[in-house]
């Protein structure tokens, strides 16, 4: 059962691989000549104004947690699909009483424009 | 063998990448640490053939929670020089609650009784013949309906409260009304107007 993970390992170390060996040949190859110039910080000629690091807008914290809510939704609908046979009817309720509850949890964020991008 | 030699690398990679995660300078690289510390824990997961959960963990984690945490780190602007600067003065308080929880879970450890040979049975290919995912899937809609339930409630605690906490309207934006702009007519839209030159080429 676990050896049907290998090429998956291999795909892996490849990956790895791939994505390593360019920058290490760039690092080992590339003729490297620094002077005050080239290393100080650049912006379209001018000393950089602030931090590269902008403070985000709390807009898009709103929209990740509401993706990681239906996310883990899903997450539960997949093990679902797989016994529905095995469940029955009483397992279709549960799922239709927990839809049923984030459903409430979806029109709340709708009718209250948490997914209109303003 | 070499299943094991494939587990102590990532359990490695797992300890160097957390022990990343509490020393790295910046912010962003701790949380792209965490990164790393899930997706290995996902592949130790997968050793242990809990296929789904490897992948969810995947899916869940390293998807949107840490997405979620570098919009988080992103949006504290912090500082890191300050940020640093407590580390010794914290020591204690931090060493304090480690020791707390470690003790909290041997106390539910002990008081459960856990006895770990019947999870390696339950993990044992040989011995069960259904997989990992139908085994939760058994349980889980059934015998354990009234916390799923409760899971669903959580998230939308979770959802009501997100919105309450965050969601701000703010005047003078520009809105886009799709309704509107489909029931436009030409008439509020288009208005003919009679030009000199047009009048000459009539004549």
């Amino acid at each position: 059962m676990i050896e049907s993970y290998l090429p998956v390992l291999v795909f892996i170390v490849l990956a790895m691989g791939i994505g390593v060996v360019p920058l290490l040949a760039g690092f080992v190859l590339a003729p490297r000549r620094p002077d005050q110039d080239k290393l100080s910080p650049y912006e379209c000629g001018f000393e950089a104004f602030e931090d590269s690091r902008m403070q985000f807008d709390v807009r898009y914290y709103l929209v990740a947690i509401l993706f990681i809510i239906f996310d883990l939704e899903i997450a539960f609908l997949f093990p679902w699909a797989i016994v529905l046979d095995e469940i029955g009817l009483f397992g279709f309720g549960a799922m239709a009483v927990f839809i049923g509850i984030l459903l409430i949890g979806f029109l709340y964020e709708w009718k209250k424009g948490a997914l209109e991008w303003e | 063998m070499i299943e094991k030699v494939i587990f102590y690398v990532f359990a490695g990679i797992l300890l160097a990448a957390a022990l990343l995660v509490i020393t790295a300078r910046n912010p962003v690289h701790s949380a792209l640490s965490l990164v790393l510390v899930f997706f290995t824990s996902a592949a130790l997961w997968l050793m242990a053939e809990a296929e789904f959960l490897g992948i969810a963990l995947i899916l869940v984690y390293v998807g949107a929670v840490m997405v979620l945490f570098l919009f988080v780190v992103m949006m504290l602007d912090i500082n890191i020089a300050v940020m640093r600067e407590g580390f010794s003065r914290y020591l204690p308080l931090g060493a304090l609650v480690a020791v707390i929880m470690v003790l909290q879970m041997l106390l539910v450890i002990g008081a459960a009784g856990v006895d770990l040979s019947g999870f390696a049975e339950a993990t044992n290919p040989a011995l069960s013949e259904t997989n990992n995912i139908r085994m939760l899937g058994n349980v889980l809609y059934t015998v354990y309906v009234y916390p799923f339930e409760l899971a669903a409630m959580v998230l939308l605690l979770a959802i009501i409260a997100a919105i309450m906490l965050t969601l701000r309207r703010r005047g003078g934006t520009r809105h886009q009304d799709i309704n509107k702009q489909v029931r436009t007519t030409k008439a509020e839209r288009l208005r003919m107007v009679r030009m000199a030159s047009e009048q000459k080429n009539e004549q």
